[in-house]
C-alpha cells in the first residue's frame, strides 16, 4: 500500500512540474529549437542562422536578453511597461480593497447592522457571477466616464471585485478577535476609532496581510476586463499583451513568451509560498479554515 | 485614516498620468494597424513624411486576432485613439453607414488613373459601384501560391512523378493539377505534406481559404440582383458549390496534422518548417517565406478550373476617423494624399510586405524583377474578388467559418453545411432590409 | 455595545461609515449593472449604440432559440461535470497519499499549491505550446517517446478535452487541499475505535472515512463548480473565441458582445446569467451556513 502511495504521488508531481519545467527550458532557447521536429530538452548553444541580432549578441537564454525589446516583441511599449502597469494596478487595488473590506468587515462583526445577514449573502454571492454578465454595463459605464484605458478604471473596477472577498476574509479574522480587547479599550475611555485603530488593526494584521495577498494574486492574474477595456497599449497589463503574442505573424515568440511568463510567474510563486498555511482559507472565502 | 488617504492619492496619481493634455495644433497622426510587417513598413514611411512636416506619425500595430474587436470597440467612443485605421477591405461598408470613416471620394477619385479598379472598387468603394469610396488603398493584397522550387526541380522527383501522372513536375494551372502535386508529395511516414491552405475558425481564414474553390466552380457566395435585392438559395448552395466543398476538404487530406484549422501564421509555419510542399497565402506573407526558405520556395498564381481563375482579395485601405477633431482629419487626408503619389508608392513597395496597386508601379520592370513574388502578383490583380464589404459581414462570415468549418469536421455534409449558410445568410439580408429571391 | 448606543446620530454614522463605502461600492457595480444589463437587453444596440431602438424581446427569443446559446450552455455544462469529477477523484486520491506526515511533506504540498495560484492565461499559453500537434512536448513525447503511431493532435480534434486537461492540472491540488483538510478533520478515536471493532482497510474507508468527509468534498465540489461555469480565460488563450466547441458561457458572451458588438443581445444575456447566479448563490450559502456551524461545534 505505501508503495502504491509514493508511485502515485511521484507520478503525479512528475505530471504537475514538468510544464513548469518545459517553460523555464523553453525560455532559454532560440525559437528555431522550439519548433524542431523532435524534443529538446537542452537547447542547442549553435547560433541559428536567422537569430535576430536586434540589440545584443546572440546566446542561449537571448529570450532572457530581448525581453524588453519592443521591435523584437512587436508592441508599443518594451515589456516592463506593463509589468509595471500590473504593479500599479495590482498594489493600488489591493490597498483599497483590503482597506476598505477591513473596515466594512469590522461595521459587520462588531455592530448590528440593518439586514446585515442579506448584505453578507450578496456580497457572498457576487463570488458566483461570471464577472463577463456584467461586461456590457461596465463598458458602457465606463466609456460615458472616460475609464477604458486608463489605469484607474482597471484600479476601480478590480478593488470592487475583490472587496467581496476582502470582507469575507477580514471578517473570519476580525470574528476571532475577542471583543474583550475592545470593550476594555472603550471603558478606559478610547473612541470606537481609536479602539479600531489601535486594538483591532494591529490583531488583525496578519489577516490583512493574507487577504492582501489573495487580493493581489486575483488582480494581477486578471484577464477578462483588462483585454476588455484597454484599447490602446498604455494602460494595458500584461496578461493582454501575452496574448497579443499569439497574434505575431512572424510566428510566436515562444521563447520570449516563456521567459516573460516565468517572470510573471515569480512574483505570484514567491507569494504561495509566504501565505501557504492560509491558501485553504483564501480561496474557498474564509469558509475552510486549515 | 493614513491608509484611506494614500489609497486616495494614489488613486488620483494614477488618475492623472492616464489624462492627456489638450492639443491645440496636431503634432501627432495616430494610426491603427495589424501587427505585421507591412506596419513597419508604414511607419518608416510616416517617418520621412513626419520629418518634413514636424508631425510624430505612431502606427501602433495590433494583432490580427484582436484587430477587429477593439476597432470596433474603439469606435464606439466618442473620440478614437487612431486618426486614421487601416481597416480591412470588408470592414468599408460599415464603417460608412456607421459614420465612422469620412468620406474620401475626391482624394481617390484624384489618383483614379493610377489605381487598378479592382484594387479601388474591392478596398474602399461603398456601395459598390456607386463611386462612393470610404477608404484609399493600402496594401493591395492577393492570394497566391508558394511550392517548394527545390522538390519541383529535383530530377528523381521529376522522373517520379511522370511515371505517375504522365506530365511534367511544376508549378500547378489547374485545381485538378494542385490535386496530383498535392498527393505526390503526401508522405506521412517521412513527416512530409503536400498541401497547406488557411482554414483557420477565428476570424475570416476558412472563407479566405475556400472562395477561390467555390468561385473557380462557378458558384458564389451570393448574387447581387439589384439595388438591396440579392439571390442565395441556389447561388451559395448549388451543387457546384457542394462539390467545391468536396474537392477543398478532400485536398486537405494530403495536408499536415491539423490541417483543417491552420490560421494564417500556422498556415505558413507548416511551410517554412520544411515539410510541406505547398502553401496558399497572402502575398504580404511571402516576404517572410523567402527569408525562411531563400531559394528553396517558388511562387506561382492560384489556379484555375477550366478557364475561371478567381483569386481572393486581400488588403486594407487607410479610412479616416469621422470621430478626431477637423484639424487631425485634414492632417490625415495630408498624408493619404502624400502616400498615394506615385513616387511614394514606389518606395512603399521596397519595404518588406508591402504591397500596391499603383499600376504604373506593377506594370514597371524595377518592381516586377525586385522579388521572385512580384511579377505573379501583378499578373494577379486582374483576377481579384472580394467576399462582400456590407456592414453586417461580421454576420455573413460567421456563418460560414462555422458550418464550413463543421463540413471540413465531418459534423456536416458540404451540401447540408451549405444549406445551413444559405439559411443564416436569408435572415442575415432579410434583417438588414434586403428582399431575397 | 452593551452600554447601548452614546450619542444616537454619530454612533450611526460610525457604524455606517465603517460599512458605507464598501457597500456602496459593491452596489454600484452590481445592482447597477442589473438594470442597465435589463435596459440594453431590450434594445439593438451595436458597439456604439447609435440608433438603437427598442426591440422588445427580441434579444431573448435568441437568446433562448439560437442553437448556439443551447451549444454553449451544454459545452459549459460537460466541462465543468468532467473536470470537477477528474478533479475530485484525482485530488481526494492525492490527498489519501499525503495525509500522513512524512519527510519533505511541507515541500510537496507547496509545490503543488503552485499551479493553481498561477495566472490562468499564462498557464495556457504555455500549454498551447506543450499540446501543440507539430512541436508541442506532449505530441512529441507520445509520437518519438512512447513509438505511438498516430497521437491525438488534441488542440485541433478535441480542443474541449486540451481546455479540460489545462484545468484539471491547474485545480486538482484545490481539491487536493479541500479533501486534505476533510481527512484531517476526522477525530482519531473513530479509527482507534473500528480497529478494536477490527473492522477491514475498505469498510474503514467505505463507512468511516468517505461520509465523514462527504460534507467538506461537496464544498469543494460547489466552489469548483461555480469557478468552473466561469470559465474564460483558458479558452481565449488556448482557441480563441470562435471556436463553437469551446464557447463556454463566458466565452460565447465575449464573441457576441464585444466581437460581434451585439450589446443588446449580449445584455440579454448577461441578464439570463445574472438570474441563474442569483438562484445558485441562495442554494450555496445556505449550504456553507451549514458547513460553518458544523465547524463551530468541531
Amino acid at each position: 500500500m505505501k508503495a502504491v502511495r509514493w508511485v502515485f504521488i511521484a507520478a503525479y508531481l512528475l505530471v504537475a512540474a514538468v510544464p513548469l519545467v518545459w517553460l523555464f527550458v523553453t525560455s532559454i532557447k532560440y525559437d528555431i529549437d522550439v519548433t524542431a521536429e523532435k524534443v529538446k530538452w537542452i537547447p542547442n548553444p549553435a547560433t541559428p542562422k536567422n537569430a535576430p541580432t536586434v540589440t545584443f549578441p546572440p546566446t542561449v537564454g537571448q529570450s532572457w536578453l530581448l525581453l524588453n525589446d519592443k521591435a523584437y516583441a512587436q508592441t508599443e511599449f518594451p515589456l516592463i511597461h506593463y509589468f509595471i502597469n500590473s504593479l500599479i494596478v495590482a498594489f493600488v487595488s489591493t490597498l483599497a480593497s483590503v482597506a476598505l473590506g477591513t473596515s466594512c468587515a469590522y461595521g459587520f462583526s462588531r455592530f448590528k447592522i440593518a439586514g446585515d445577514k442579506d448584505w453578507l449573502f450578496f456580497i457572498l454571492s457576487t463570488r458566483f457571477l461570471p464577472p463577463l454578465a456584467v461586461v456590457v454595463p461596465i463598458l458602457i459605464m465606463y466609456r460615458t466616464l472616460n475609464l477604458t484605458d486608463t489605469m484607474f478604471g482597471l484600479i476601480l473596477l478590480y478593488t470592487v471585485f475583490n472587496l467581496s472577498l476582502a470582507v469575507w476574509l477580514m471578517k473570519g479574522f476580525i470574528d476571532e478577535i475577542p471583543k474583550a480587547y475592545e470593550e476594555a479599550a472603550l471603558v478606559d475611555g478610547y473612541s470606537w476609532m481609536q479602539a479600531f485603530w489601535k486594538i483591532i488593526v494591529p490583531q488583525a494584521a496578519t489577516g490583512m496581510a493574507v487577504t492582501a495577498v489573495f487580493c493581489l494574486i486575483s488582480a494581477w492574474n486578471e484577464f477578462g476586463f483588462a483585454l476588455i477595456l484597454n484599447n490602446s497599449q498604455k494602460a494595458m497589463t500584461a496578461p493582454v499583451i501575452f496574448k497579443y503574442f499569439l497574434g505575431r505573424t512572424t510566428g510566436v515568440p515562444w521563447a520570449l513568451l516563456a521567459a516573460g511568463a516565468l517572470l510573471y510567474a515569480v512574483p505570484i510563486i514567491i507569494f504561495t509560498v509566504i501565505v501557504r498555511k492560509h491558501i485553504l482559507r483564501g480561496m474557498t472565502f474564509g469558509t475552510i479554515k486549515q | 485614516m493614513r491608509i484611506r488617504v494614500l489609497a486616495v492619492l494614489a488613486c488620483l496619481a494614477a488618475l492623472s498620468t492616464s489624462c492627456s493634455p489638450s492639443e491645440s495644433k496636431p503634432s501627432t497622426l495616430t494610426i491603427w494597424w495589424a501587427a505585421w510587417d507591412p506596419a513597419v513598413g508604414l511607419q518608416k514611411l510616416g517617418d520621412e513624411w513626419g520629418a518634413q512636416k514636424g508631425i510624430k506619425v505612431n502606427v501602433v500595430q495590433i494583432p490580427w486576432t484582436d484587430f477587429q474587436t477593439k476597432w470596433s470597440l474603439e469606435s464606439g467612443k466618442n473620440k478614437t485613439d487612431f486618426d486614421i485605421v487601416v481597416g480591412d477591405s470588408q470592414w468599408v461598408g460599415l464603417g460608412a453607414t456607421k459614420g465612422w470613416y469620412i468620406e474620401l471620394t475626391d482624394l481617390v477619385k484624384k489618383h483614379s488613373s493610377t489605381l487598378h479598379p479592382k484594387a479601388a472598387t474591392y478596398l474602399s468603394e461603398y456601395p459598390t459601384g456607386s463611386g462612393k469610396f470610404y477608404s484609399a488603398p493600402c496594401e493591395t493584397d492577393s492570394m497566391g501560391l508558394a511550392y517548394r522550387k527545390d522538390w519541383f526541380e529535383d530530377p528523381k522527383e521529376k522522373d517520379a512523378f511522370k511515371a505517375k501522372y504522365k506530365r511534367d513536375l511544376k508549378a500547378p494551372e489547374t485545381w485538378e493539377e494542385l490535386r496530383d502535386v498535392a498527393e505526390f508529395f503526401y508522405r506521412p511516414n517521412d513527416n512530409r505534406y503536400g498541401w497547406s491552405v488557411l482554414t483557420g475558425r477565428g476570424y475570416d481564414a476558412l472563407t479566405m481559404g475556400f472562395e477561390e474553390n467555390l468561385w473557380a466552380w462557378g458558384a458564389d457566395w451570393f448574387k447581387v440582383t439589384g439595388d438591396k435585392k440579392v439571390k442565395i438559395k441556389g447561388v451559395v448552395n448549388s451543387k457546384e458549390a457542394a462539390d467545391a466543398v468536396t474537392f477543398f476538404k478532400d485536398l486537405l487530406k494530403f495536408g499536415p496534422k491539423g490541417a483543417a484549422m491552420l490560421d494564417y501564421m500556422q498556415c505558413m509555419e507548416v511551410f517554412n518548417n520544411g515539410t510541406t510542399a505547398m502553401c496558399a497565402n497572402y502575398f504580404a506573407f511571402f516576404p517572410y517565406i523567402h527569408k525562411q526558405m531563400g531559394d528553396k520556395a517558388g511562387f506561382a498564381m492560384i489556379p484555375k478550373k477550366g478557364n475561371t481563375r478567381v483569386i481572393a482579395l486581400g488588403g486594407q485601405g487607410l479610412s479616416v476617423s469621422s470621430k478626431v477633431p477637423k484639424a487631425q482629419q485634414e492632417l490625415a487626408k495630408d498624408f493619404i494624399a502624400w502616400f498615394l503619389q506615385t513616387d511614394t508608392q514606389k518606395k512603399w513597395v521596397k519595404h518588406t510586405g508591402c504591397f500596391t496597386g499603383n499600376v504604373e508601379v506593377l506594370k514597371s520592370e524595377e518592381f516586377r524583377k525586385a522579388d521572385p513574388w512580384n511579377a505573379v502578383f501583378a499578373d494577379s490583380l486582374d483576377h481579384l474578388k472580394d467576399f462582400t464589404n456590407e456592414p453586417f459581414f461580421n454576420d455573413l462570415l460567421q456563418p460560414v467559418q462555422k458550418y464550413l468549418g463543421e463540413a471540413l469536421d465531418g459534423g456536416k455534409t458540404p451540401q447540408a453545411a451549405l444549406d445551413a449558410i444559405a439559411e443564416d445568410f436569408t435572415a442575415v439580408f432579410k434583417k438588414n432590409g434586403w428582399t431575397v429571391e | 455595545m452593551d452600554q447601548g448606543p452614546r450619542k444616537v446620530p454619530s454612533f450611526f454614522l460610525l457604524k455606517y461609515g465603517f460599512v458605507g463605502p464598501a457597500l456602496v461600492l459593491l452596489v454600484a457595480f452590481n445592482i447597477f449593472p442589473l438594470f442597465s444589463n435589463i435596459y440594453f437587453s431590450f434594445t439593438d444596440a451595436e458597439s456604439d449604440l447609435s440608433g438603437m431602438k427598442g426591440v422588445g424581446g427580441e434579444n431573448y427569443g435568441t437568446v433562448f432559440n439560437k442553437p448556439m446559446y443551447g451549444e454553449a450552455m451544454r459545452t459549459t455544462a460537460v466541462f465543468t461535470v468532467v473536470v470537477v469529477a477528474v478533479e475530485l477523484v484525482l485530488g481526494f486520491c492525492l490527498a489519501l497519499c499525503l495525509r500522513d506526515s512524512f519527510r519533505g511533506r511541507d515541500v510537496v504540498l507547496t509545490a503543488l499549491l503552485i499551479p493553481m495560484m498561477l495566472c490562468p492565461l499564462v498557464v495556457s499559453l504555455f500549454w498551447k505550446l506543450i499540446l501543440n500537434s507539430n512541436f508541442g512536448l506532449f505530441y512529441l513525447t507520445l509520437r518519438d517517446g512512447l513509438g505511438m503511431q498516430d497521437p491525438p493532435a488534441i488542440l485541433e480534434r478535441s480542443p474541449l478535452v486540451a481546455v479540460m486537461i489545462v484545468d484539471i492540472w491547474m485545480w486538482t491540488p484545490f481539491m487536493m487541499l479541500i479533501a486534505l483538510a476533510g481527512l484531517n478533520s476526522i477525530p482519531k478515536y473513530i479509527y482507534e475505535a473500528a480497529e478494536i471493532d477490527r473492522a477491514g482497510r475498505w469498510t474503514v474507508f467505505l463507512r468511516i472515512t468517505l461520509p465523514m468527509c462527504a460534507p467538506i468534498l461537496l464544498l469543494a465540489v460547489l466552489l469548483r463548480t461555480t469557478d468552473a461555469l466561469k470559465q474564460f480565460d483558458l479558452v481565449m488563450a488556448l482557441v480563441g473565441e470562435n471556436l463553437s466547441q469551446t464557447q463556454t458561457l463566458s466565452v460565447l458572451l465575449y464573441q457576441r458582445a464585444i466581437a460581434s458588438q451585439k450589446v443588446g443581445e449580449g445584455a440579454a444575456y448577461g441578464f439570463v446569467i445574472l438570474v441563474a447566479v442569483i438562484a445558485l448563490s441562495t442554494l450555496f450559502t445556505r449550504y456553507i451556513d451549514y458547513i460553518q456551524r458544523k465547524q463551530g461545534k468541531s
